[in-house]
């Protein structure tokens, strides 16, 4: 993605006008006129009540709304002209808006907004998703001051959620991340987050752009470009998040997005991650994350009957992937009863591993391999429900936690097997 | 040089600001006179101003820097006598420099033999020439000034055992001008002066003449119609004369006195800290927010606009947040502050910048007005926070780098006040004679501004229209009269910086710049691209050719 592709002459000019900022705050939208307003209004009144003096620009990038998101954003703007009513500022605030190339792709928001960083040269960007509903103006405090005041480079969210919300980040993505990196966030993919000017100079010029990762995958790179980078990481309580219900369509996209883009930076990674020293965990700043319990209807029998379908239907595939003692432990699994069936963490890990050195060694198309793991994740799924239904929050901690240490357990083999001949 | 005919005279001023006491001392006893100023005028003229306004110049016990007048109608022993001041006055007038000076009409010294009778006993004829109270509960609604100094507007006087009022310092008694006898002599003393020939008064602390219960005691109905009848009486008598407002206040509380009635001119006093606040958030918000909100004056009244003065920078008329701040850009050391103010000179303010100094004064000199330069900031003399109250900004003129500056032939230890002897702004380091040597000293350049602020009448007389470029670092106006339009473009940054004006009105014109007449790109249908250097500004003459 070249750079000049995403800076329109009208937006370099906007960009010309609105000059150094201390804190740039991006806005990613697509026909969000029903919430922007909101989400301008609540970053605009955490900005003025919490970084009155320092220069600050809100840039939307929109991904091609055709509803009044743009101008929404436009109006929050604070100058001499567009004054606004019982509200005191010593500065100007400009909110400006830009419309990016290729689609609604995450990455080309976040490309955009890191590619104006790079010629305003903030020292603290957020990024904000424009339907955070959620939003209140104290979240600008949370996210950026950690950066200001602590000099973290990344401050990272977490949420009070639903013990069974997040499963895949839960079941595979935060196990998997942790054990390779020694530390890892407990929201790779968030809405809202922010960063340092350092980190973002180091982001935009990492060789990940012109790439499907990067396009799909920004939000998770992120983090990984964090910890590899060797830049300072905290995680900042923002407060509850609402469940968002999942179509099962979805789920191999964010598969890709997840674990795909997971898989992929383990490539240029690989010297980091085979040799990780030991990290401290990543700080939480603000109160720690918090489970709840409400009783939430999920269709377990399906997930068990998707895994069973997709063991048989995708033998060949799997054969290609994973070994042979790890496909006929699955098929074994596969053969048993509902009430009977245990994904343990030890075989769960062992064939994520194995996926990924697929994936490494691309043994057949990539996304094919991301494809084939979604019926093994429902199948994890399914375990993961069982075994928690009961739980109090801490016990679904502790099984987290109890999967991480499997995965760290069996890393060797994952190194083992990432050079070896299959 | 013939003084201007014209009776708008005040609108074309560039007035200097100057305490005879700071300037020259003739006579070698450490205190500048007025013989010294006169002999210094040559200077001042070459400096190209018209107009200078004398701080008071009275017999005063001085514990208010003569603020505090213990007669009306004399000099001060230090600085000469009435002979040295026509003398003087003669001097400027053939010179085409005005005089305007200090009038206190609000109060008088302790010392005056007015409030001396006054309080001798309560029955005394003077009685009634001050404000006296049998307690100290009326007028609450009034604040207090001098918040550093004072507990209350009231002091009790233990010879006639009651209160008397005071809005400043408790030595300084308030007059009561709901005494007619008072008006009356006020007056008396203006014509004194006018007689003799002054161009005008700065009449000081206007709001406070006259106290009202259940009120804020300022701008009361009552002052003004105190003001009117001394405006009235000025015109019928001394035609072409000019009375100077000093009320620090709020352009719309302000804009009263600025009547055909009352005043001809008045400070701008909540402009100047947001110019300093606009360059420092590198951002034009502060300034074209101030001047959106100032009420338009009569054509025959005037803004006075001044970076600093021989006050401390007044933030009175800021904002909470804006004053907070203030004080932590510009005074960080709280020994730079004063009650609501910085007690600091425009050079050590702007961090002896010279690109910022010059900005400062370009928007002074072009902006509605009629600016006031303070002394010594055209050569950008400092300040010594290391004395008290604002005598850090009152320190002796330097004029070269010998004896004393140049100041005084007395030995040092009998100045006035001690000169300033650091390596930055030391009169070694400062002074007039070193910077005389270049053409490209900021005392070489003030005079070159001044000469192009009065080669065209549009910067005191003209209309303003801001243009409001994207760029908020920018400010850029538009001055104008029925002849001739001058484009002002101000970068306010540290940074260079690109604009695109909207000057599609102008198609057609070129752009002439003032300084160096140089020729700039006729204005065509796009927007018209300027790129400006860090606090660099262009002042262009628009020519239809």
């Amino acid at each position: 993605m070249a750079e000049e592709s995403i800076l329109t002459d009208d937006f370099l000019r906007e960009l010309m006008n609105v000059g150094e900022v201390d804190i740039l705050v991006g806005v990613r939208t697509y026909n969000d006129e029903k919430t922007i307003g909101q989400v301008v209004q609540a970053l605009r009144s955490g900005l003025l009540q919490f970084f009155p003096r320092q220069r600050a620009v809100i840039i939307n990038a929109d991904g091609g709304s055709r509803d009044a998101t743009q101008d929404l954003v436009r109006a929050a703007s604070i100058s001499d002209l567009h004054h606004v009513a019982n509200l005191q500022t010593l500065r100007t605030l400009h909110c400006i808006s830009t419309q990016y190339p290729g689609g609604q792709a995450s990455g080309n928001a976040f490309y955009s907004i890191l590619a104006a960083a790079d010629l305003l040269h903030p020292s603290m960007i957020a990024v904000i998703s424009g339907h955070s509903t959620q939003i209140e103006p104290e979240w600008m405090a949370r996210l950026l001051q950690p950066i200001c005041r602590d000099n973290f480079d990344l401050v990272s969210p977490v949420y009070r959620r639903h013990k069974f919300d997040g499963l895949l980040v839960r079941n595979l993505v935060y196990p998997m991340g942790h054990a390779l990196y020694s530390q890892f966030v407990k929201e790779p993919r968030p809405s809202e987050f922010a960063l340092s000017g350092a980190l973002a100079t180091h982001f935009l010029g990492l060789d990940i752009w012109s790439q499907e990762a990067g396009r799909t995958g920004a939000g998770m790179l992120l983090p990984i470009a964090a910890i590899t980078g060797g830049f300072k990481p905290a995680q900042i309580f923002l407060g509850s998040r609402e469940r968002v219900q999942h179509s099962e369509s979805g789920l191999v996209p964010a598969m890709r997005q997840t674990v795909g883009t997971l898989f992929w930076s383990m490539e240029k990674n690989f010297p980091v991650w085979s040799g990780a020293a030991s990290l401290p965990p990543i700080p939480t700043i603000g109160g720690e994350p918090q489970i709840t319990l409400e009783p939430l209807r999920i269709n377990r029998k399906r997930l068990f009957e998707m895994f069973r379908t997709g063991v048989a239907e995708l033998e060949p595939v799997l054969q290609s992937i994973l070994r042979p003692s790890t496909l006929s432990e699955l098929q074994r699994l596969a053969a048993i009863p509902e009430e009977q069936f245990r994904f343990e963490d030890n075989l769960w890990a062992r064939a994520v591993y194995e996926f990924a050195v697929a994936y490494h060694k691309a043994v057949i198309n990539r996304d094919h391999i991301i494809q084939a793991l979604a019926p093994l994740y429902r199948g994890k799924t399914f375990t993961f429900l069982i075994e928690n239904r009961d739980s109090s929050a801490e016990k679904v901690e502790s099984n987290v936690e109890r999967l991480c240490l499997t995965f760290e357990r069996l890393k060797p083999y994952l190194l083992e097997l990432w050079d070896g001949v299959k | 040089m013939a003084l201007s005919e014209d009776a708008l005279w005040y609108k074309d001023a560039i007035i200097y600001q100057v305490h005879v006491r700071t300037f020259y001392d003739s006579n070698g006893d450490g205190i500048g006179d007025f013989r010294g100023l006169a002999q210094r005028l040559d200077y001042l003229q070459e400096l190209g101003i018209n107009t200078l306004w004398l701080m008071p110049f009275f017999p005063s016990p001085l514990r208010d820097d003569g603020y505090d007048i213990a007669d009306y109608r004399a000099v001060h022993s230090s600085y000469g006598n009435l002979d040295d001041f026509r003398n003087f006055l003669r001097v400027a007038h053939e010179r085409g420099i005005r005089v305007i000076m200090e009038m206190v009409l609000n109060h008088s010294s302790d010392q005056h033999p007015w409030f001396q009778e006054s309080r001798s006993s309560r029955e005394n004829p003077r009685r009634d020439w001050y404000v006296w109270s049998d307690t100290d509960t009326r007028y609450r609604g009034a604040r207090i000034i001098f918040l550093d100094t004072e507990l209350s507007n009231w002091a009790w006087d233990p010879v006639s055992k009651q209160y008397y009022w005071h809005r400043f310092f408790s030595h300084q008694p308030d007059l009561n001008y709901d005494n007619p006898a008072v008006r009356e002599e006020m007056w008396n003393i203006m014509r004194f002066w006018l007689e003799m020939g002054v161009d005008g008064f700065r009449l000081d602390a206007v709001p406070y003449l006259v106290e009202r219960e259940n009120t804020n005691c300022e701008n009361l109905p009552e002052t003004h119609t105190v003001i009117r009848d001394f405006r009235a009486r000025l015109d019928h008598e001394f035609p072409g004369r000019m009375f100077l407002a000093e009320a620090n206040q709020w352009p719309a509380d302000l804009r009263p006195y600025l009547d055909a009635a009352e005043f001809h001119m008045a400070f701008h006093f909540p402009l100047m800290p947001r110019m300093f606040m606009g360059l420092k958030l590198e951002d034009r918000k502060p300034i074209t927010e101030i001047l959106q909100q100032t009420p338009a004056i009569p054509e025959a009244c005037q803004w006075c606009l001044f970076l600093r003065n021989h006050d401390e920078l007044t933030l009175e008329m800021v904002t909470d947040m804006e004053r907070d701040y203030m004080y932590d850009e510009f005074a960080r050391d709280k020994s730079m502050r004063l009650n609501l103010g910085i007690r600091r000179r425009l050079a050590p303010l702007l961090d002896n910048d010279r690109r910022r100094m010059e900005l400062m004064n370009g928007m002074l000199m072009s902006l509605p007005g009629t600016p006031i330069i303070y002394y010594g900031d055209e050569i950008g003399m400092g300040d010594n926070v290391n004395l008290g109250d604002r005598n850090g900004v009152r320190t002796p003129m330097q004029w070269d780098g010998g004896w004393n500056g140049g100041f005084s032939s007395a030995d040092p230890e009998a100045l006035y006040s001690p000169l300033m002897l650091n390596p930055v702004y030391g009169f070694q380091a400062v002074n007039v004679a070193s910077q005389k040597r270049f053409d490209h000293s900021l005392l070489s350049w003030m005079k070159r501004i001044i000469k192009v602020r009065r080669s065209t009448a549009v910067f005191g007389r003209g209309s303003i229209e801001f243009l409001y470029p994207a760029n908020h670092r920018i400010l850029a106006y538009l001055r104008g009269s029925a002849s001739e339009t001058i484009l002002v473009v101000n970068n306010l940054s540290s940074a260079a910086q690109a604009v695109a004006l909207d000057l599609k009105a102008y198609k057609g014109n070129i752009l002439v710049e003032l300084f160096g007449r140089n020729i700039f790109p006729r204005i065509g249908d796009m927007p018209y691209l300027l790129t400006l250097g860090p606090y660099q500004f262009y002042w262009f003459r628009l020519r239809k050719i």
